[in-house]
């Protein structure tokens, strides 16, 4: 039929004439799976264009130099100031100092009279930079983090040493224009010149400064930051320093942006597959109502086909409508967390509608709604017309076509193949598909397998929990449909809540037993054995571990530059930046030989190392190969000898990379020490940070509490972010379980007017619904909690390489609020069918 | 409720126009509907019941019978069989010469369309749609482009002209069935079938529906094929066949 387009479209619409009354649900469904992947991916575009639009200024330059223990060479530096202006910075860890004695860590950033080249410093109270640091009254200037001011009890004006200088604190640092790739700090901010730095005494030779050259060019454009960027690789291969650009200010940095927001379109999927069930109920309750209406196009003459399309142009505008609605909240989403979150947030964002995220959570939402919706609406095709002579037809449907299996599975195999192929991570995207189909299948089963325990049970005598058992199982149940978005929602909650209070438990939750108190930095070799003989008589119960220390940067792999190189996502890492590493004549503690052998302890040969076995099994190095590093701007290249197993989680010293001890016999450095003892209160603990930065005016002491509450507090902050996605998950499911419930409304106001005429009372009636939302409750939570359970102790210790442990109390919690939904939902819908007069029913009947 | 007499002009020619006629050529000496050694049963297993045991009936064109006998006899079955509604599991089909052995469900739609109008018990308009759409809709789906003009002369035609734009909702039970019938006339069928028309109304009401579906009858000369309880509304018909547990009485 040539018109059978317009015609199925404008019968559709006819039918909406009575408003949208019974797909509130759907529309809901939609728009917030929609809302979740729209929302994620405009956040996420927003981060990525605010980097890419503030790059230089986050950067501090365009292009910048990064040296590790040392400044660069008089040629290099020559090469440096011809490129351009240049600013040089020097970042490291050391202690503050009040006059009445007391320490706290800091994190030291040191300036020449050019920073910062790009951006403005936000000072309170506001003054032009030089006066910051200027001498005055034999004291130099610093401005520090308003931290710092309160947890010294400090003031502006007041007087702060670090190592053997005095400084006068001038201003409070309200911002940094490039704080943010600068690494995480510890240690509030102190800002100071590095001609005061240089008389503090903490430059030691192979102290941890990292040095930075930034470069303003006179013409900023591609070409000549991409050209000043080869030059210098050009003409100083062995220079060892990490240089980025503002082409590319922080590929890690964006890495872990699309990883962490991958990690929330998955919880915004999961929202749409949620989402999914609740379309599948309201078109199939949707069909149930029009039977007539389907059955009287046939008898007038519409063809199957007819009738299926108009049906499918309904969900097909219901759900453009769904995703419109989504797309919209999810463009306004960056702006409502900017207003309320933006102080949370590590990054500058610049709100702004992206409309590729958009576009692509609206065709999500689409496609989604159209794939489920094809499950109940091939049945349109099955409605006899024969339905208008009631009397005589059964409600049997014939057995679903091929067809019917077919077009929704290619639909959804579509679905899963474009959530995977758009993925920044395939294969944990695979995953998702994989695990949501099997907890799909899964929770048929449980659906399945209650119904089949209910019929088998043995019939109570009680005849109001005989109603709630046969319900769960009679034609029409609402059994399936609750099990199914219950049980979906609440497994999602469920690996949330336990991936959260690990992560939590892993930063602030108590030490792991063995790990050390403190960290000290900086450490002069030569004073290594004086200084571990210090601590020993400070804690004498103590255990005390000094290792040598110093930064290196993997510049080669089997003779393949770095840069060449293409490893998995979980050891990109050990390329990105410098690490620590160390040398050793017997195996570190904490490390278990697992191939090779270790060297001799007077080995003196070509250099050899030795590897953590997941590194080098992501680097491709196996025994005998070579890796070449660069360390204080020598490229050494060493054999692998044996690889190691490593317990990163004690917390003890380990490196990556430990060399023979010839390999670096000579060279410049510093120890790093780890005090493990029972200091149980602050007060232990500020006795020891005082008493060593009194002896020792270089080492800078980390508290082990300190730093993994600053990690915890990060951590912390991305929770929040995977809970407010994991809310609209919980939204989705209570939209769906609501929905499926009301569905089944019909049947109950039958059933409760034919027992009320029958003379059952409220409270009994009451009571037999409770047992029965409760019974399939619990079949649902017990699944939900076990897959949930499952599910998060997979990501916990395969993905986050962390020890998982099984939060009960978490887990009931969840199950007992999801059952307490579950009868709660239930309940109030039954209160509904309980008020109305069984009269008016049974006329209508 | 008043009741204006309708026109009994058909709002257009007697005939079908060429666009829904079927295609198959109708001898005025042969049978309108031919029903052969129709055979069926619904339900499976336990729950099978036979309905239909080895119906003949053949209906001349033009001519009016009453189906009648008591519930669960296979009045409304038939009916269905007769419309392509309801398949047998064994006989044969012929309406117009067409047999509807060898028609798809689809086929049989199409079919029906055109060449069967039906008129239900409980008139099964669709309740989003105006009078006016309603009686449009099998001619929409048959193609017509002056479908909406061909319904409002239909609707005038049963005395709904100022009715159009009203939904079944707001009309009374008996303005219902005109729109129903309306519907059902309105692609100009060779056949009419009414299942209990009357059933669901009053008795004033129901005779008007009666006098109009009677004279509607004459004036389209159109067969007229309907299911009652009622004997006084089967004594109006030409024949009378009556069923008894799925069998043609006597």
């Amino acid at each position: 039929m040539d018109n059978a387009f317009p015609l199925a479209l404008r019968f559709a619409l006819r039918e909406w004439r009575g408003g949208l009354r019974g797909f509130y649900v759907f529309i809901a469904c939609v728009a917030l799976g929609v809302f979740a992947i729209a929302g994620v991916g405009s956040i996420s575009a927003s981060l990525s264009d605010s980097l890419s639009r503030q790059a230089r200024v986050l950067l501090g330059g365009d292009v910048t130099f990064a040296l590790f223990q040392r400044e660069a060479t008089a040629q290099e530096l020559s090469f440096l100031g011809n490129q351009g202006e240049l600013s040089r910075v020097a970042t490291l860890r050391g202690m503050a100092r009040t006059a009445h004695d007391d320490f706290t860590l800091i994190d030291i950033k040191a300036v020449d009279s050019h920073y910062p080249l790009l951006g403005e410093l936000t000072l309170d109270p506001p003054m032009p930079v030089p006066d910051i640091f200027a001498q005055r009254d034999g004291r130099y200037g610093a401005a520090v983090d308003p931290a710092l001011l309160a947890r010294l009890n400090l003031k502006v004006g007041d007087t702060v040493s670090i190592g053997q200088t005095s400084f006068q604190i001038r201003s409070s640092l309200t911002a940094e224009p490039d704080k943010l790739l600068g690494g995480i700090t510890i240690g509030p901010r102190v800002l100071i010149s590095i001609d005061a730095l240089n008389t503090t005494g903490l430059l030691q030779p192979g102290a941890l400064v990292r040095w930075t050259y930034r470069i303003k060019l006179a013409n900023p454009s591609e070409a000549a930051v991409t050209q000043s960027t080869e030059q210098a690789r050009r003409q100083f291969p062995q220079a060892g320093w990490e240089i980025r650009n503002s082409l590319n200010a922080s590929p890690q940095l964006e890495r872990n942006i699309s990883r962490f927001t991958q990690f929330l379109a998955l919880v915004g999927l999961t929202a749409l597959l949620i989402g999914g069930i609740g379309v599948i109920n309201a078109v199939r309750s949707h069909l149930e109502r029009k039977r007539g209406v389907i059955a009287t196009y046939k008898a007038l003459g519409a063809s199957a086909a007819m009738v299926f399309g108009i049906y499918l142009f309904q969900v097909l505008l219901l759900a453009l409508l769904g995703s419109l609605i989504g797309a919209a909240l999810g463009a306004a989403l960056p702006y409502g967390v900017l207003m309320l979150f933006g102080h949370l947030l590590p990054l500058p964002i610049d709100a702004s509608i992206h409309p590729g995220a958009l576009a692509l959570a609206f065709g999500y939402g689409v496609f989604a709604a159209l794939a489920f919706a094809l499950w109940p609406l091939g049945r349109v095709r099955d409605i006899p017309a024969a339905v208008l002579f009631r009397a005589e037809v059964s409600d049997e449907m014939p057995p679903p076509s091929l067809r019917q299996f077919v077009t929704p599975i290619l639909a959804m195999a579509l679905l899963a193949a474009a959530a995977v192929l758009l993925a920044y991570d395939r294969k944990i995207a695979l995953i998702f598909v994989g695990v949501s189909l099997v907890v799909f299948l899964l929770l048929r089963v449980v659906a399945l397998l209650t119904m089949a325990v209910a019929r088998r049970v043995p019939r109570p005598n009680n005849t109001m929990l005989r109603l709630a058992v046969t319900n769960i199982y009679r034609p029409g149940a609402l059994t399936p449909s609750v099990v199914l978005s219950l049980g979906l929602g609440l497994a999602a909650l469920v690996t949330v809540t336990q991936i959260d209070a690990n992560l939590r438990r892993q930063f602030s939750a108590a030490l792991p037993e063995r790990a050390p108190s403190f960290y000290f930095l900086d450490i002069p070799s030569a004073q290594s054995a004086s200084f571990s003989e210090f601590v020993t008589a400070l804690a004498p119960d103590a255990r005390v571990e000094v290792v040598p220390m110093l930064r290196g940067r993997i510049t080669a792999v089997k003779s393949t530059p770095a840069e060449q190189l293409k490893p998995p996502s979980d050891t990109e890492w050990v390329l990105q930046s410098d690490r620590g590493i160390s040398y050793a004549d017997k195996v570190p503690e904490g490390s278990k030989i697992v191939a090779g052998t270790w060297w001799a302890p007077d080995y003196n040969g070509k250099p050899l190392v030795s590897l953590e076995q997941k590194i080098a099994d992501g680097l491709g190095l196996h025994l005998g190969d070579e890796i070449t590093v660069n360390v204080l701007g020598r490229n050494i290249t060493a054999t692998v000898s044996n690889l190691r197993s490593v317990d990163w989680q004690n917390l003890g010293i380990n490196f990556v990379l430990v060399f023979s001890p010839n390999t670096f016999r000579g060279a410049p450095h510093t120890d790093l020490a780890t005090l493990t003892a029972d200091l149980s209160t602050p007060a232990d603990d500020a006795n020891v940070t005082k008493r060593v930065a009194h002896a020792f005016p270089s080492v800078t002491s980390v508290r082990v509490r300190d730093a993994l509450k600053s990690i915890g507090d990060i951590v912390t902050n991305l929770t929040l972010a995977i809970r407010g996605a994991t809310l609209v998950t919980l939204a989705a499911a209570l939209l769906v379980l609501g929905g499926a419930l009301a569905a089944g409304h019909r049947h109950r106001v039958y059933d409760a007017v034919i027992l009320k005429t029958l003379g059952a009372v409220r409270r009994q009636l009451i009571g037999a619904y409770a047992a029965e939302y409760a019974l399939i409750g619990l079949a649902t939570a017990v699944f939900g909690v076990a897959a949930g359970s499952i599910a998060a102790w997979q990501i916990v210790t395969r993905l986050m390489h962390l020890s998982f442990t099984w939060e009960a109390a978490n887990a009931a919690l969840v199950a007992a609020a999801a059952l307490a939904l579950t009868i709660g939902i239930g309940l109030a819908g039954t209160f509904m069918a309980l008020r109305l007069k069984p009269a008016t029913v049974l006329r209508n009947l | 409720m008043s009741l204006s007499t309708p026109a009994m002009d058909p709002p257009y020619g007697k005939r079908m126009d060429t666009r829904t006629a079927p295609s198959q050529t109708v001898l005025s000496d042969q049978p309108v509907i031919s029903l052969s050694g129709i055979d069926l049963s619904l339900g499976r297993g336990a729950a099978k019941v036979h309905i239909l045991r080895g119906i003949d009936l053949h209906v001349d064109p033009g001519e009016t019978v009453g189906l009648i006998g008591p519930s669960g006899s296979g009045k409304s079955t038939l009916l269905m069989v007769m419309a392509g509604l309801e398949r047998p599991d064994a006989g044969e089909v012929v309406i117009q010469g067409t047999s509807f052995n060898g028609l798809d469900e689809d086929g049989l739609a199409r079919f029906r369309g055109r060449a069967i109008g039906i008129v239900f018990q409980s008139f099964h308009l669709i309740p989003t749609m105006t009078a006016l759409e309603n009686v449009a809709v099998p001619l929409e789906l048959a193609g017509n482009i002056d479908a909406t003009e061909r319904a409002a002369r239909e609707l005038q035609a049963v005395g709904l002209g100022e009715r159009l734009h009203h939904y079944p909702a707001q009309l009374s039970g008996g303005e219902q069935q005109r729109v129903a019938l309306a519907r059902a006339l309105a692609p100009a069928p060779a056949i009419l079938l009414a299942d209990e028309p009357t059933g669901n109304l009053d008795e004033a009401t129901g005779k008007q529906i009666v006098d109009l579906l009677f004279a509607m009858h004459e004036t389209r000369d159109t067969t007229l094929v309907l299911v009652t309880h009622d004997a006084a509304l089967a004594q109006r018909c030409g024949r009378t066949v009556r069923l008894r547990s799925g069998r043609i009485d006597g």
